[in-house]
């Protein structure tokens, strides 16, 4: 099982008294794009906040064999996890170009300023308004600058927390198909938390589908997408 | 577990209660006769004297301090401007009983108004100053005190620097036995020795009324907040402390309830500066710099934020320990140095930030716990049966 | 017109020490959306520390001054350690009793240490006029004062904007759980603005006593305090041009409002407090200040 990067068993997590999960296994692959569904408040969040550190929880959680259940938010960071949390994840006060450059924080390396170029010419939007506040950007473009500022820490494994959340349809067929060309090109490994089903199954390798903290039901991507029952009770098709 | 369990509601629950009652009244009688100017301890040859009129000075600020419970600990605003309030309220009845001969008490009538109204007028932008600005705001407002008494234009009522001289006693009316009760309480064997010796000098006698009044007034004041505390407005104002936004969603009127809640504190802070200069017999502006109304913050967060017995604590803490930590000159292992200097704020700041990190709830909290080790007092039991036997 | 200049030059010099402080208040108000009622307190010690070690040390002034603005520093750092990291950041209640106790508990320790005489301090800037303009002298008090703040103001900007812990620094300001998500340790970041707001403090105190009007004891910054306080919120507690701003204008009332309403010297506090209150009434953000949006 060497080629699973991320290996989680038995994750129990909440906040203060309330227990949300109850317990989950799952795990992402090296290379996958793999995307949990779930209602509002099945505790999809909650799950990627428990994985990156952002709360306190029990369980196993392993990165490339080595377990990271003990570690705090900015320590995964440093072991490889990039995080953009719901509801974008800039720094609104920041320019576009520091929100970039601190995503870089934990790096010491020269090629910080190649990088933060790239993005640019990426997403020129991103250029042009480089030494603008990230807070003047539109929702679809800070959602961007929140996944680049995320890859400027040049995860092995990115977590995304509903990208689509507020966004106008035809940006978030634009965003996941961004997020697919990322997963070629860089090869990065992506955890998605998504309520848009069939988007997220679109591009993803394989889902899960939780409900009330608990897992419900997993597999291939194409086979949970013609699923009669999971489409009906959690697809909303 | 407690090893008793009181009901509300019985007949036990009702003794233990007016037990508590009647135990507090005797101690404050008690402490009248007993720590009338002799009233000391002494430790290492250092002389603590508990001396009444240090009793009466703290009973002044526990009622600055309950008025800083109604607006902090009640609807969660900081106002570190009570000092204002408790310096206008001594400025005034002092200069009411000073230049136009009225009792004490009667400045009340004018005093109560007056802090109550400058509270409102406070309260207003207090609206619209949330939080940290409301402690900054109030804060320069307390510092701003000492400077508007030396102004020239008050200086013909306030007396400038000087301070002002109040010589009027509160005499016991002439069938008030104190001395007999002195003379009573002296004869009480074992005990008696500790009631002071022959006849109460009149200094005596009025030191021992003016605090017995002013117990009086204090307990007043604190049935008073305790009663509006539980009423249906104060049930309200805790709401506002809880969640402004939420409380506001409930049709509440926010502003209404916080520019009031400012407005009693400020009534109260008033009222304990009547009581201070009442029992001092001088209003001078040093007295009332911003360090007084950092005192009583201080008061109110070891007494214990949000309980009214916090305030009484509170009162006696900032009351004596300043006055014990400067009387201490000799402390074992301790240079003179530091018992010479300004020990006693030393010990209140470390004692505040060990306070907030140990017992946040303040001592009040602590003794709660103890107490419930030893007493455990149950709801009384819903009686369903006969509520419904009532109705038929 | 010569007296109205005077009165200026004064303005500016005062105001630029409650712009040092203020500039003090608003590092860790950035940070931390916290007033540290404590930071007078913090900056008449490290005044004190100066000028031990200028005094009974024997070290040239300005080293005593960079000395003394290190030492402060490494205090700083060691309060928000212990003091002021273990209670959560967004519930300011304790923070604001805790900062009251170090008021309390500093104040305490410098007049036990150092008594309530006031003392001296040693010349930090060379005495004497620097030029006489229409009748009113600028003295290189002045003159020095302002170039202190600017070059305290430059320092700032070029280490919240140049270095990567200045970087982390606003990061952290902007949204703390994004901060923690790039890999910045929130704790060390606010003791880094704690420390950077101590030494600015310490340096603000030695200037300010370093008038040959004025000298050091241990309440010199009770009322201090205020006067920075309302420079600070009426640039906006967030800005440090705000800040400076806000100094140099709460100076100029001081000094040009006030004798010429005719009004006493006592109310100079009063027109300070009456300038916060102002503000706070009608743009409670300052005129710097990024406004702030209440959520439930």
């Amino acid at each position: 099982m060497t080629d699973r990067l991320l290996d989680v068993k038995n994750l129990h997590a909440g906040y203060g008294p309330i227990a949300v999960l109850h317990g989950l296994d799952f795990h992402v692959s090296e290379g996958e794009i793999v995307v949990i569904l779930g209602a509002n408040g099945a505790g999809k969040t909650t799950t990627l906040r428990a994985v990156s550190g952002m709360i306190d929880r029990t369980g196993s959680i392993e990165l490339a064999g080595k377990s990271i259940a003990s570690a705090k938010a900015p320590d995964l960071v440093r072991a490889g996890v990039a995080h953009v949390p719901q509801g974008r994840g800039t720094l609104p006060e920041l320019s576009v170009e520091d929100n970039l450059r601190v995503g870089a924080y934990i790096r010491n390396d020269n090629e910080i300023d190649a990088d933060i170029e790239q993005w640019f010419q990426a997403y020129p939007v991103l250029g042009e308004r480089k030494n603008q506040r990230a807070g003047s950007l539109s929702g679809g473009e800070q959602q961007m600058l929140a996944v680049a500022r995320a890859l400027m820490s040049r995860p092995t494994l990115l977590l995304l927390d509903e990208p689509s959340l507020g966004l106008a349809p035809i940006i978030v067929a634009d965003l996941f198909e961004r997020f697919a060309e990322i997963n070629k090109e860089l090869g990065t490994t992506m955890l998605v938390v998504e309520q848009n089903a069939q988007l997220a199954l679109g591009i993803a390798d394989r889902g899960y589908v939780i409900e009330s903290g608990e897992m419900f039901a997993e597999g291939p991507a194409g086979e949970l997408i013609n699923d009669d029952a999971i489409r009906r009770a959690y697809l909303g098709v | 577990m407690a090893s008793v369990q009181l009901t509300k509601g019985t007949r036990a629950y009702t003794i233990y209660k007016w037990a508590g009652v009647l135990a507090l009244v005797l101690l404050v009688f008690v402490a009248a006769f007993a720590f009338n100017d002799t009233g000391k301890i002494s430790v290492f040859d250092n002389d603590y004297k508990i001396g009444l009129t240090r009793i009466t000075k703290a009973i002044s600020f526990m009622v600055a301090i309950l008025g800083l419970q109604v607006v902090a600990g009640f609807t969660g605003q900081l106002s570190l401007g009570q000092g204002f309030f408790f310096g206008t309220g001594a400025y005034l009845s002092a200069w009411l009983v000073a230049d136009h001969s009225w009792p004490w008490f009667l400045t009340l009538v004018v005093v109560v108004p007056a802090c109550f109204l400058l509270g409102l007028l406070f309260g207003v932008p207090a609206l619209k100053i949330k939080g940290l600005y409301l402690a900054l705001v109030t804060l320069g407002l307390a510092a701003v005190f000492p400077s508007l008494i030396l102004l020239d234009v008050l200086e013909p009522y306030t007396a400038g620097a000087a301070g002002k001289i109040v010589d009027s006693d509160l005499i016991a009316p002439e069938w008030m036995p104190l001395d007999g009760i002195a003379t009573g309480l002296q004869k009480i064997p074992l005990i008696g020795q500790y009631f002071g010796d022959g006849d109460l000098s009149s200094k005596q006698e009025q030191r021992i009324w003016t605090f017995f009044l002013m117990a009086v007034l204090a307990a007043v004041c604190f049935k008073m907040v305790s009663n509006l505390i539980s009423s249906r407005p104060g049930r309200a104002i805790r709401a506002v402390r809880d969640n402004e936004t939420s409380a506001a969603v409930n049709g509440m009127s926010l502003s209404y309830h916080k520019t009031m809640s400012f407005g009693v504190a400020s009534a109260l802070g008033g009222v304990g500066g009547m009581i201070y200069v009442a029992e001092l017999g001088i209003a001078s502006q040093g007295d009332f710099t911003q360090l007084l109304s950092i005192l009583f913050i201080v008061g109110l967060v070891v007494g214990g934020v949000g309980t009214l017995s916090g305030a009484v604590i509170g009162g006696l803490v900032i009351a004596f320990i300043p006055e014990w930590a400067s009387s201490t000159q000799n402390m074992p292992g301790v240079p003179d140095r530091w018992l010479q200097g300004p020990t006693g704020g030393l010990i209140l700041g470390v004692g505040l930030i060990v306070l907030t990190f140990v017992l946040p709830g303040g001592i009040i909290s602590g003794v709660r716990k103890l107490r419930a080790k030893i007493v455990q007092v149950l709801p009384a039991p819903i009686r369903v049966g006969e509520s419904i036997a009532a109705k038929e | 017109m010569d007296l109205f200049l005077q009165r200026i030059f004064d303005g500016l010099s005062n105001g630029a020490t409650y712009a040092l402080i203020a500039m003090a208040l608003v590092m860790i108000f950035k940070a931390t959306t916290l007033i540290n009622f404590a930071q007078g307190e913090f900056a008449m010690f490290g005044g004190f520390i100066v000028l031990v070690l200028a005094t009974e040390q024997g070290l040239p002034m300005w080293i005593a001054v960079i000395v003394g603005m290190l030492i402060s520093a490494v205090l700083a750092a060691g309060i928000e350690r212990t003091l002021i990291r273990p209670f959560d950041p967004a519930d300011h209640l304790p923070l604001v009793i805790i900062t009251l106790g170090l008021f309390l508990a500093i104040n305490a320790i410098a007049g036990i240490v150092w008594r309530f005489d006031p003392r001296a301090f040693p010349e930090l800037f060379p005495s004497g006029k620097a030029m006489s303009i229409a009748g009113a002298t600028l003295s290189w008090y002045t003159v020095f004062t302002m170039i202190t703040i600017l070059v305290v103001a430059g320092g700032l900007t070029l280490l919240l904007n140049k270095t990567k812990v200045g970087l982390a620094f606003r990061a952290v300001s902007s949204n703390l759980e994004s901060s923690e998500l790039v890999g910045i340790k929130v704790g060390p970041t606010l003791q880094f603005g704690w420390a950077i707001a101590a030494a600015v403090g310490t340096l603000g105190v030695s200037v300010f006593v370093a008038s040959p009007f004025r000298q050091l004891e241990p309440q010199v910054m009770v009322t201090g305090l205020i006067f920075a306080v309302s420079a600070a919120a009426l640039g906006g507690l967030d800005s440090l041009g705000g800040a400076i701003l806000g100094g140099l204008a709460i100076g100029l009332v001081q000094s040009i409002a006030v004798p010429y309403l005719g009004v006493p010297t006592e109310l100079s506090l009063l027109a300070a407090v009456v300038v916060l209150l102002l503000v706070l009434l009608f743009k409670p953000s300052g005129l710097f200040g990024t406004p702030q949006v209440e959520r439930v």
